[in-house]
């Protein structure tokens, strides 16, 4: 690594040639760690004490909730936010303490592009900013698939063109990290689908490190290999998605005439029993295994009409894990409550 | 560190080029300064309305010469617009975004903008200035006599044209400074037009409206009348600190301030 880079000596020509031409050496594995990150605005801790990692070669998944702190994070990470504590480094260096930033990292935070500029002009403003060969634009432009619309207004875009000609932005530097917030906003089916395999193909065949953030999980699972979730600024959970899954919580629904009996017998350490949505002979028993609830029934006497396993899926886990953690959570149906003010 | 700052400050110029609003703000600034000049030598010589007979020096006169070649300085107001949109139609269309992300030393960018629009208003502020030369000269030629390019018009014109480009500088620095686009331009054109006056009219004050941004452009430009007002290189001297000011509060304040 060039220690300094104020010099544009044939080092940097070099660069700028092997950028130029896409046949750049196998790129270096960027490794990110996020360590005890945290930021108060006002009263709200938007980001709390939150430390994960992000590994190359793989599409890490940043979910939770709107207002979970996700955007905030990312921020931080890129030193657009200063935060209250904590540090956000790749392989050991801070963003703002990186030479040439664009050539390491690229960034999509949100879809910004001055209207009345052409897609192709927005590019190679910040060509000219790193550095890199004006020819570069029209190359990213291809490969989002943006090429035909780069001399018009950026103004005039879909909102699907955006996003691509804010990933085309983040591209612009071959970077080995790339971060995406909620790049599949707006985006139709075909351009999401495009998207997955276009993230995919990044980190698995090139190596990169690719973190993509979004409040939906469907929308990662079918691209991340790792998923990390946050819930009102705090780290709720990461790992593979077969982790996610293997650890989720199974319950077992009984259905029994005695179900007042039943769960006396079911009620131990470790163990909840609720009655189930619906049915008012049947109860939802978690923390134990459909054996354990069939072999104390049993025991007991106590005659069943159903006994069944039910294991959660990764949606319902993900529900669960960020439940009652949203910012702003919708409130009740208004019948609710305005039935007590005529008095 | 210079090599990024030039890279930054052509990136600053392509960001100029590839919108229209620096050929709105010339044209804008010619059509301006060319009537003014069209209005002076039209009615040069005049008795003027007024009950004290006050009117427009005649032509031919060097009162004239150097009121109609100063006219120019009118633009000014144009100039600090342009400096203000360079640097706060990052936050307006979001852009800081992209920009903090290619350059985290924030202070580089505010550097490579100062210098860009400096760069810039030069041959900006020229064409004005030249614009200016030719209505007066071709009018008053016409009327009498056109003034000669010499002496103390072309001290008057160089003020203008340098006041012209500083301008433009503070408006960078202002725009750091505020980040709102309609906030600083309708802040700038308020102190200009009503503090700066409110200033001048009272007479406890009024010995600081030399000191004021509008005072030290007076004295760049203006030729007669105001007798207490620094020397033009002194006028010349202040304008700048105020840009240079504004730049570096600005530049302190973006480095502090979360991009959201």
């Amino acid at each position: 690594m060039r220690l300094d880079h104020h010099d544009a000596g044939p080092a940097g020509a070099s660069e700028e040639a092997e950028i130029a031409s896409g046949s750049r050496a196998a790129l270096e594995p960027v490794r990110v760690e996020v360590s005890a990150l945290t930021k108060t605005f006002g009263s709200v801790r938007a980001v709390d004490d939150l430390s994960f990692t992000v590994e190359p070669g793989q599409v890490t998944g940043f979910l939770g909730p709107n207002g979970a702190g996700k955007t905030t994070t990312l921020r931080m990470a890129l030193g657009l936010i200063n935060p209250d504590r904590g540090t956000t480094t790749f392989n050991g260096t801070p963003y703002a303490a990186l030479t040439e930033p664009t050539r390491r990292v690229g960034a999509v935070l949100e879809t910004a592009f001055h209207p009345a500029r052409s897609g192709r002009n927005h590019l190679r403003v910040y060509c000219r900013a790193a550095g890199i060969p004006l020819s570069r634009a029209d190359e990213v432009l291809d490969q989002v698939g943006l090429g035909p619309a780069g001399a018009r207004k950026a103004g005039g875009y879909s909102l699907g063109m955006r996003q691509r000609l804010g990933l085309a932005t983040a591209l612009l530097g071959d970077p080995a990290v790339l971060v995406l917030d909620e790049p599949a906003n707006g985006l139709d089916p075909e351009g999401i689908q495009w998207l997955r395999g276009f993230l995919r193909h990044l980190a698995h065949d090139q190596g990169r490190t690719v973190l993509v953030s979004s409040h939906l999980l469907a929308e990662v699972e079918q691209t991340a290999d790792r998923v990390v979730i946050v819930g009102a600024g705090k780290l709720v959970r990461q790992g593979s998605l077969e982790e996610l899954r293997s650890g989720s919580v199974g319950s077992v629904l009984v259905r029994s005439p005695q179900t007042a009996t039943l769960a006396e017998l079911l009620r131990t350490d470790g163990t909840t029993v609720v009655t189930t949505d619906g049915h008012p002979d049947g109860l939802t028993v978690t923390g134990l295994p459909v054996e354990e609830v069939g072999r104390r029934a049993f025991a007991g006497g106590i005659e069943l009409h159903e006994l069944r396993a039910h294991t959660s899926g990764l949606e319902e886990v993900y529900f669960q894990l960020t439940a009652g953690s949203e910012q702003y959570a919708a409130g009740r149906p208004a019948t609710a409550t305005t039935g007590q003010g005529a008095s | 560190m210079g090599a990024v700052i030039a890279r930054l400050t052509r990136a600053e110029w392509t960001k100029l080029l590839t919108t229209r609003v620096w050929i709105g703000l010339l044209l804008g600034s010619c059509v301006l300064v060319g009537g003014f000049a069209a209005l002076f030598t039209g009615f040069a010589g005049s008795s003027g309305g007024g009950p004290d007979g006050q009117g427009l020096p005649a032509i031919g006169t060097a009162d004239f010469e150097q009121l109609a070649l100063g006219v120019s300085a009118n633009a000014t107001v144009l100039f600090v617009v342009l400096g203000i949109i360079g640097t706060t139609q990052e936050y307006r269309h979001r852009t800081a975004t992209p920009t903090f992300l290619t350059s985290p030393h924030r202070g580089r960018v505010v550097i490579a903008k100062l210098v860009a629009y400096l760069v810039a208003a030069i041959p900006m502020a020229l064409l004005v200035i030249a614009v200016d030369v030719l209505v007066v000269s071709v009018y008053a030629g016409a009327r009498g006599a056109a003034p000669s390019l010499s002496g103390d018009n072309l001290r008057v014109l160089g003020g203008a044209w340098a006041a012209l480009v500083i301008y433009a500088v503070i408006g960078v620095g202002v725009g750091a400074l505020v980040r709102n686009q309609v906030g600083a331009i309708v802040g700038v054109l308020v102190y200009l037009f009503v503090v700066e006056t409110i200033v001048q009219a009272i007479p406890a004050i009024n010995g600081a409206y030399k000191w004021l941004p509008g005072g030290a452009l007076e004295a760049m430009t203006a030729t007669f009348g105001q007798t207490d007002l620094l020397s033009a290189w002194q006028g010349g001297l202040v304008l700048l600190s105020y840009g240079l000011v504004a730049a570096v509060l600005g530049t302190l304040l973006a480095v502090r301030r979360d991009v959201v």
